[in-house]
């Protein structure tokens, strides 16, 4: 159970306090309701490239890193297709440090062409070395594309190609800037072994005179129901074949997100997982295989992938996966197997709730959702789930016309 | 007056606790370290042997270690899994240098069970036939797939050159190694660094005494006989060797040199200068070869502790058209450390910085065995630290400069660029 306290200030800018004495260290966690699916088709790469230009310093500080070293503390962020994370975590004596860097950046950046340029390149070294320089690191810029047709998860976080990062200008910084980076886009968490007054003291100094903006609305092109199935083949100098399978899966609010979380559990999360299982170790057609959820807000994918063993088909990977997914579209679940897949839950969920900076993490982006309780209910949900709900969900999500397969085929030199 | 303009003011670190764990000795050479306090459900185990990638060649001891729960006469792999997993629990398995773990995360009312099984599973390992295949099948295609990684080219590379002198630590991986199985060889492995081969056990968890004491007298019995002995004196010639990778788009590199052993009187003034240079965000590496010329998504350098030494690499990868101006800029940072007198001003933030992170390896009781067990494994204590603290409040820029004309020369160091 995490416990929390939640206000908000007159700007909009919603505060969740979380209180544990038991730690020296404490995490000021700004989720900002933005990410890839916000940017124009013209411009994707944004949100990201925009996440690097906040360390580039702010309206009243030139330098956002060294003072909170200068704390004991460190700080980093993450951006997603649904939002940007930024978080500080320092010792609990030094937190006003960390609130009067955050909220300066809310106020405003300084930005500088320099920073711009930098970063600029910053990021293209990182789309090299994430996407472009490793073996099977482009799938997601393939795949993505494939699966969906309109809306913006059409497009990796860090974009669909370079040139949109090399044509990033400064106007289009600011812009980005104005609509998305203000008090009521955001949710701050502050944790650690800190009083509710204190944190009301602290957030009204430094947060309470930051102009109000409005919130921007969000209108994003609805992904039409997929009807057809699609597939992919691509070839690349990669040293074996490998298949992508994804399938549309409903969106997190929904109840059977978490369903088809379970399923993608059931089917290969683990090493007595029912694909790794068969596809691996009885039919020996794959060498390595996965399913997993991309966990997104939106409508969202359940992925399975892997490599195949040499010699094998993609064919005779096909012939050999689908009758699998039959059976767990035809077959209930047994007692034991739903209470396995329930019981790793609830350790992961144990030992996640262990961090402070997780916590914090978490009880912000279950506010966006609608409420960071969610974070305390989550486990009760799955734990929920029957063995008929697991089968319906299946049956929605395994069908020939809900998949998108990317084949990537291996040529040599 | 813009009180935006002004930090707050803040305060350094002052006391950071260490709290040492319950000791047990299984055998008068092999201990098992116990953090009891822990104020959830979670259960850690770690299992420690003597048996790292140095301790055998042709990729024996990875090979061993990815079959260690392929299954017994009994029970086949997934069928091992199927229980462990029935009852929640996450095995993770790491190998190193000089030491591999098992280790078991679970909640604590299963820690027992999971035990009897993981046990079970090692000491009745069959080796089926099918299973060693798979697993040489799936390392094989790793390997393959490793090769098309700069990074990882250079990793193995650097390594290879840097232990010239001592093949056990020199060779790496040949896609040959995983061709034909050679079961005999895995078994003698197994019995000597597995079932013989036991060096620590560490737990955290809110257990009973007489449940601790079951997983001594389950565990125990591998203990290993006397004490385990590891290489040292390794001699390397400072070079500089390149990789090229035609299709790369971007070039790793790997460069350093051999220092001491953690309990060397210069190690913790070392990690000092360490840090300045490249292990943290606002380091002169990143400063500049990130944050001013935009070379690389990131830089950073670091020590790594083994047991008779101990060695300093930098580690990036950056733009191929720039990796020959990237070396140019790594001399440049590591020459004005050595001419020039780090400002106050820098060695203060770094003081600070340095303090916060390590209250923060001290904070909760998973983040403080882990501690306790980076001093005693290399046979110091949790004096370490509180030296530590002492040196990092009362080292000046003078210490600093002098470290780095020791350690610190461009031509002293290897270097190994892939891509």
């Amino acid at each position: 159970m995490i416990a929390f306290n939640r206000f908000k200030l007159e700007n909009g800018l919603t505060v969740l306090h979380h209180f544990d004495s038991t730690t020296p260290m404490a995490v000021v966690n700004t989720l900002y309701n933005v990410g890839a699916r916000d940017e124009s088709e013209e411009k994707t790469g944004f949100a990201h490239l925009f996440e690097h230009l906040m360390f580039g310093g702010s309206v009243n500080i030139p330098d956002f890193d060294a003072p909170l070293q200068r704390a004991g503390g460190e700080s980093n962020a993450f951006t997603s297709n649904d939002i940007t994370n930024y978080y500080d975590v320092l010792p609990i004596q030094n937190i006003e440090t960390a609130l009067w860097l955050e909220s300066d950046r809310m106020l405003s950046l300084a930005f500088t062409p320099k920073s711009l340029e930098v970063q600029r390149n910053v990021v293209i070294e990182e789309f090299k070395q994430r996407y472009l320089n490793q073996p099977y690191g482009d799938v997601w810029l393939e795949l993505r594309p494939l699966a969906y047709k309109k809306h913006p998860y059409k497009w990796a976080t860090i974009g669909k190609n370079i040139q949109h990062i090399e044509d990033a200008t400064m106007d289009d910084v600011k812009a980005f800037f104005k609509a998305h980076y203000h008090p009521a886009n955001a949710i701050l968490c502050i944790a650690g072994n800190i009083s509710l007054d204190e944190t009301k003291r602290l957030v009204d100094k430094w947060y309470g005179d930051i102009p109000a903006s409005l919130k921007p609305e969000r209108i994003l092109p609805k992904e039409p129901v997929q009807t057809e199935y699609r597939e992919l083949t691509i070839e690349r100098k990669v040293p074996h074949d490998a298949f992508y399978y994804s399938f549309k899966m409903p969106e997190r609010k929904n109840f059977e997100y978490y369903v088809a979380d379970i399923i993608s559990d059931a089917l290969g999360r683990e090493k007595s997982s029912r694909l790794y299982s068969k596809l691996k170790k009885e039919l020996k057609l794959v060498t390595s295989i996965n399913a997993y959820i991309t966990g997104s807000l939106d409508e969202g994918l359940l992925i399975i992938d892997g490599k195949l063993s040499d010699g094998v088909s993609f064919e005779e990977l096909d012939k050999g996966l689908w009758p699998l997914l039959e059976d767990i579209k035809k077959e209930l679940m047994t007692e034991a197997e739903t209470s396995k897949l329930l019981n790793k839950i609830r350790t992961v969920k144990e030992f996640q709730e262990q961090g402070l900076l997780n916590r914090a993490m978490n009880l912000c982006l279950y506010e966006l959702l609608g409420d960071a309780n969610g974070v305390n209910e989550e486990n009760i949900l799955y734990q929920s789930i029957t063995a008929e709900q697991i089968k319906t969900v299946a049956n929605q999500l395994f069908t020939k016309e809900n998949t998108s397969l990317l084949r990537v085929k291996s040529i040599k030199e | 007056m813009n009180r935006r303009a002004q930090q707050p003011e803040t305060k350094q670190v002052e006391h950071i606790s260490f709290v040492k764990p319950h000791i047990f000795d299984v055998t008068p050479d092999v201990k098992l370290l116990w953090m009891k306090e822990v104020p959830n459900d979670t259960v850690r185990l770690d299992l420690f042997f003597d048996a790292g990638i140095t301790r055998g060649n042709k990729s024996i001891p990875a090979i061993v270690h990815s079959l260690l729960l392929s299954g017994t006469n009994k029970h086949s792999s997934v069928e091992i899994h199927e229980r462990i997993d029935a009852l929640g629990g996450f095995l993770d398995t790491d190998i190193s240098f000089e030491t591999a773990v098992v280790s078991i995360y679970c909640l604590r009312e299963y820690i027992r069970e999971i035990s009897n099984i993981v046990a079970d599973a090692i000491q009745n390992l069959a080796f089926r036939e099918t299973e060693v295949e798979d697993v040489l099948r799936s390392m094989r295609q790793q390997f393959a797939v490793n090769q098309q990684k700069v990074k990882y080219v250079a990793q193995q590379q650097f390594r290879k050159h840097l232990f010239a002198s001592n093949p056990n630590y020199s060779t790496i991986s040949e896609e040959s190694d995983y061709e034909d199985s050679n079961v005999m060889a895995y078994k003698k492995y197994w019995k000597e660094h597995y079932l013989e081969g036991l060096t620590r056990i560490t737990l955290v968890g809110d257990l009973e005494v007489d449940e601790v004491d079951a997983l001594i007298d389950l565990f125990g019995k591998w203990a290993v006989d006397g004490k385990v002995e590891h290489a040292g004196g390794f001699q390397f010639r400072a070079e500089r060797i390149d990789f090229p990778k035609e299709d790369a788009v971007q070039s790793a590199i790997r460069m350093g040199r051999f220092l001491f052993p953690k309990s060397h009187e210069d190690y913790i003034d070392f990690q000092m200068l360490n840090t300045i240079l490249g292990d943290y965000f606002g380091s002169r590496l990143m400063s500049n070869i990130r944050e001013d010329k935009g070379y690389t998504y990131g830089i950073g350098s670091g020590v790594m502790d083994m047991n008779k030494t101990g060695y300093f690499v930098i580690v990036t990868e950056v733009g191929k058209e720039v990796l020959e101006n990237t070396l140019k800029e790594i001399k440049f940072e590591l020459d004005r450390l050595q001419n020039e007198l780090v400002p106050e001003d820098e060695l203060d933030l770094v003081k600070n910085y340095t303090l916060g992170q390590l209250l923060k390896s001290a904070d909760g009781p998973y983040a403080m065995l882990d501690m306790y067990n980076g001093v005693d494994m290399y046979g110091l204590t949790l004096e370490f630290y509180d030296e530590a603290i002492r040196k990092i409040k009362s080292i000046t820029p003078e210490r600093i400069r002098e470290l780095a004309k020791q350690y610190l020369k461009f031509e002293d160091f290897l270097i190994i660029t892939a891509g």
